[in-house]
């Protein structure tokens, strides 16, 4: 083929492509029909939305701010339920409370020491510490007096005056035992009927 | 603001690297719970606090009050007892409370089984114990056990209080009947009336009292002027 014959069929070529396409007039309306009914409906919408792929475009900025907020979502989310495993436990104590309340009593402790410049009571309720309960003068007298909050039960104590000499309530029942010297006396909390 | 278009899936990937990290890193999130000190830490030598604690934890493992053995262990701490007699005494301790509780049956609470051991470190026996839960029933022995050492402990021979007390028992005497017996008792002891000789005459008709000499009983002297003994508040 020469290069005048080319160009000719090219020259009808084009010419006919340049002739409008003749369209049936309910074209429109066919396509509009295809289209709605190809188009999801209901939770398939939804659905197609959602797992849809797509691009976000966001700044470094913004994302380190959403990074730090999902961080503080977290936290949050613990501390929560944290403060949530530490509300049990204190509703827990405040039944133990409630009913520890009755069976505390609170016992007088009272020792007659001329002379003495401090008095401490020492019993199982305080391990033995001489430094935890002090007894205090009762006005200008020999006399010391201390209140304790005890539970229910025996309890065996004494009294150290000055730091250093160990006494038993000459006033009280003796304890069964007398196991490092010192004797110790007995209080028995919450078994009486009278 | 310059922006730059990301797949939200490295976006999501990466971070969550971090987060676990991070979150894995936050205060508290994997330190254990628990952890308090020993009571016995700093008042036992090491070797001592050992013992002791083996006693309390073979104690606590038959169901046993632990509390009154540490407090067993301060005590000869804060009196400053030997090593080897605090151990021993903690276990001797150890023993009489289990004896208690296998005398007074498991049904009965920490305390009373407390208050059995300290009856029985008075010198009453085991025996008594199991008597006294067996007369006593529902009614519990709290309010028994707790006359008892009072009356032992204010020299009343064993043998005279736990006859009288467990005629009581047997005859089905409500509390305030103990109480009662306890107050006449301590009354005749304050007027100088010897311990047993107090609880013989006040014993009710009948009671299987054993014999008493006129100062049977160890009387102790009378507190100075001022001494009430503990006082519970009302």
């Amino acid at each position: 083929m020469s290069d005048e014959q080319f160009d000719d069929l090219i020259e009808r070529v084009a010419a006919e492509l340049r002739e409008p396409v003749a369209l049936r007039p309910d074209f429109d309306a066919r396509v509009m029909a295809r289209v709605q009914q190809a188009r999801p409906r209901g939770m398939g919408r939804v659905l197609q939305w959602l797992v849809a792929p797509r691009q976000v475009a966001i700044s470094p900025l913004t994302g380190l701010a959403a990074a730090c907020a999902l961080i503080l979502g977290f936290w949050f989310a613990l501390a929560q339920g944290r403060s949530s495993r530490m509300v049990a436990p204190a509703a827990v104590e405040r039944v133990a409370d409630e009913r520890l309340a009755a069976e505390v009593e609170v016992v007088r402790f009272v020792l007659v020491a001329p002379g003495a410049n401090a008095v401490a009571l020492v019993g199982d309720f305080n391990g033995w510490d001489t430094g935890s309960t002090p007894l205090r003068p009762v006005g200008a007298t020999d006399v010391w007096s201390v209140e304790v909050p005890l539970v229910r039960g025996a309890h065996e104590y004494a009294f150290v005056i000055d730091g250093r000499e160990w006494r038993a309530d000459p006033a009280a029942p003796r304890a069964g035992s007398n196991d490092f010297g010192p004797p110790n006396s007995v209080v028995i909390v919450g078994a009486r009927a009278s | 603001m310059m922006s730059r278009s990301v797949s939200p899936s490295p976006f999501l990937r990466v971070p969550c690297r971090g987060l676990l990290v991070m979150v894995l890193c936050l205060p508290g999130s994997t330190s254990p719970v628990g952890g308090q000190d020993s009571p016995l830490a700093g008042r036992l030598d090491p070797v001592t606090q050992e013992a002791v604690l083996a006693t309390v934890d073979s104690a606590r493992a038959r169901g046993l009050p632990a509390e009154p053995l540490v407090a067993k262990a301060l005590e000869g701490a804060a009196k400053g007892a030997p090593a080897d007699r605090i151990v021993s005494a903690v276990r001797a301790l150890a023993a009489d409370l289990g004896s208690a509780r296998a005398a007074l049956g498991a049904s009965v609470d920490a305390a009373d089984v407390v208050a059995g051991a300290g009856v029985l470190r008075a010198g009453a026996s085991p025996a008594l114990l199991h008597d006294l839960r067996s007369a006593r029933g529902p009614l519990g022995v709290g309010v028994p056990l707790a006359v008892l050492t009072s009356l032992m402990g204010r020299g009343v021979p064993v043998d005279t209080a736990a006859a009288v007390v467990l005629d009581l028992a047997r005859r089905g005497a409500p509390d305030a009947h103990y109480a009662g017996l306890e107050r006449r008792v301590l009354q005749d002891i304050g007027a100088g009336v010897p311990p047993g000789a107090a609880v013989a005459a006040r014993a009710p008709a009948g009671a299987p009292v054993p014999p008493v000499a006129p100062s049977a009983g160890l009387a102790r002297p009378a507190p100075p002027a001022g001494s009430q003994g503990p006082v519970r508040r009302p």
